[in-house]
């Protein structure tokens, strides 16, 4: 066994990274909890990358084949109801975890210098993963999905210039076809995951550069915070937050399996009750809100632009909040609670 | 018999008891796992093929039904009976052909023959096509594995 | 190590091999339950135009099956998060004690 860790060395050289992990430490204090939500969002990840490649092996991206291999994965393959609920209920908890991440980041300030940048490939990574719900909702072509796509690709028309352009190369064409599932399906499974790939290794190195950020009071105050050794201390306490993640989703993905609705029908009529998935219902609700004219404007050419202000917003907040310890950060801060209370309202009102 | 000392420490022993169950719990998935990747594609019971279409066959003759996702020969012998093949090489599943002038099957990926009874007579194939039985009943062939 | 923590070590291990043991057999179980489920789950092939396909229809012995399988992984947890605690405590003493950084702190032998 050594003999082999002696060869591997001799030509890798990863002596260099053991002894990082050796040395890596880990600030101990009452938000340490939130430590952990970044790597549990690379445990769904993995899983979704999975269960995503089992579907695959199955799941044919036309328009006659796509609902019907779909109920095939879900009525014939061993446990195929099991491997799409998971997948399902996996994306759900990844996002879940993001927006719990993006917030304990934003609360604590974390984004303040030198992690700026990685704040940036977070909010990059934020926005492939809605991407990847997106465009993942769509594959199984039922009513439901149908609709919410054409809803969803419908948006940048209110842009002016590029919007219609936009939309005809979400849509490929000028309508939702059978061309817009290979292109959503080749996003899904190639192009967002080497996106991902790519954000991924540029915020984990960053990550591992600054390590990790203590609060703003410790920083403040010039207060040494206690530590724990990254390895094996946090680590195995990871894997304990990890197991029980794994057991929730085990347990919702077998007794709430999603089904499938009737294959859709391009010249139906759009179904009753649609709605998107829950990490764009308080977009969904804030564009039924807005009325058709604003200030002489058209009303939803000024929801998607408050709208890409606000991700504008997001995406610079480092920048925006350079001054954290100041009266301006603490204002930011207020601001960020308003938006956070607004989307969550905003979405629990969208289900009434 | 007793050690004055543990073979192990206990730092040791709990990392592989976590390891093991891990390992473990990892096994149980594996099963249904591999269930799924590959599906058990099952030939047809019994494939039932019209008598109308197969009566005005001439003997030494060779007509194709399809027997789950591999082709089937049907052929006519000189009594007038039929008698069935899977109509895949045995060499490496290539789908062989019928011959009428030479009334023996083909299959041309490596020139492998076999006679109007499906003994395997030249080229690599090993073993002969396999026989499926017929019979007749009321107004359809009735064609099952052979036991 | 004292005679009783050593007992308890060697309950613990068999108990261990008794549960994994059962759980790799439930997992095969599992498997072999799959070999037959297809012939009830043709209802949805049948299904007309206008119905939701739900993921509920399976028959009854892999819906067990299932269930069991869960059993087991949240008892996996269970123990696994046991054996998981102990090993962070032994990692907390170990660092509180200042144990892992002693080796640096020992005086070299007569050769350096």
């Amino acid at each position: 066994m050594n003999v082999l860790r002696a060869w591997i060395e001799e030509r890798l050289g990863l002596r260099a990274v053991t002894l990082f992990l050796e040395k890596k430490e880990v600030p101990r204090h009452k938000h340490t909890f939130l430590y952990y939500t970044g790597s549990s969002i690379l445990l769904f990840l993995g899983i979704q990358i999975v269960t995503g490649v089992l579907l695959a092996f199955y799941y044919q991206p036309t328009l006659a084949e796509a609902n019907a291999s779909v109920v095939r994965i879900m009525t014939e393959m061993p446990l195929g109801w099991l491997v799409r609920s998971v997948h399902s209920w996996s994306a759900t908890f990844m996002i879940a975890l993001v927006f719990v991440h993006l917030l304990g980041i934003a609360f604590t300030k974390a984004y303040r210098k030198p992690r700026e940048a990685t704040w940036v490939t977070g909010v990059l990574l934020l926005g492939a993963s809605l991407a990847f719900g997106f465009t993942g909702y769509l594959l199984p072509w039922d009513e439901l999905s149908l609709a919410a796509t054409k809803v969803g690709t419908n948006l940048p028309k209110a842009l002016p210039v590029v919007g219609a352009w936009l939309t005809r190369v979400m849509r490929a064409g000028e309508d939702v076809t059978g061309d817009t599932v290979s292109r959503f399906f080749i996003f899904h499974v190639s192009v967002l995951p080497l996106a991902v790939m790519a954000f991924l290794g540029i915020h984990l190195f960053l990550v591992q550069r600054h390590g990790m950020s203590v609060p703003l009071e410790a920083e403040r105050k010039g207060v040494k915070v206690p530590i724990l050794p990254f390895w094996p201390n946090f680590a195995f306490r990871e894997a304990g937050v990890w197991l029980v993640l794994l057991g929730l989703l085990m347990t919702i993905a077998v007794v709430a399996a999603p089904g499938i609705g009737p294959q859709a029908d391009l010249m139906a009529p759009a179904p009753e009750g649609i709605k998107p998935e829950w990490y764009f219902l308080f977009m969904f609700q804030t564009l039924k809100l807005f009325p058709a004219r604003v200030l002489g404007l058209n009303g939803e050419l000024v929801a998607v632009l408050i709208m890409m202000a606000g991700m504008a917003a997001l995406f610079l907040l480092p920048f925006i909040d350079n001054r954290p310890f100041a009266r301006k950060g603490k204002v930011i801060t207020v601001l960020a609670w308003a938006a956070f209370a607004y989307a969550v309202g905003m979405s629990i009102w969208s289900l009434l | 018999m007793k050690l004055p000392y543990s073979l192990f420490s206990r730092r040791a022993f709990l990392n592989s008891l976590i390891g093991g169950w891990l390992a473990a719990l990892g096994a149980a998935f594996i099963g249904p796992l591999l269930k799924y990747i590959v599906p058990p594609t099952r030939e047809p019971d019994q494939v039932s093929v019209p008598l109308a279409d197969v009566k005005d066959m001439a003997p030494h003759t060779v007509k194709g039904f399809p027997w789950g996702n591999k082709p089937g020969l049907l052929k006519k012998t000189e009594e007038g009976d039929y008698i069935a093949f899977v109509g895949v090489c045995t060499h490496l599943d290539c789908n062989v052909k019928f011959v009428a002038e030479q009334r023996r099957f083909f299959c041309a990926c490596h020139e492998g023959w076999y006679d109007e009874n499906g003994l395997n007579v030249a080229g690599p194939p090993p073993a002969p096509l396999r026989r499926l039985a017929v019979s007749v009943e009321g107004e359809a062939l009735i064609i099952k594995k052979q036991v | 190590m004292e005679p009783a923590v050593n007992g308890r070590l060697r309950v613990i291990a068999a108990a261990a091999i008794i549960l994994l043991g059962s759980l790799v057999a439930s997992g095969i179980l599992e498997a072999r339950v799959q070999e037959a489920p297809q012939a009830s789950l043709k209802t949805a092939a049948d299904n007309a135009q206008g119905q939701e396909t739900p993921a509920s229809p399976r028959p009854a012995k892999e819906r067990m099956a299932v269930y069991i399988l869960l059993a087991w992984v949240w008892l996996s947890i269970a123990v696994l998060l046991g054996i998981l605690r102990m090993r962070v405590r032994e990692a907390d003493r170990v660092y509180s004690m200042g144990l892992d950084r002693a080796a640096e702190k020992a005086p070299k032998g007569p050769g350096h």
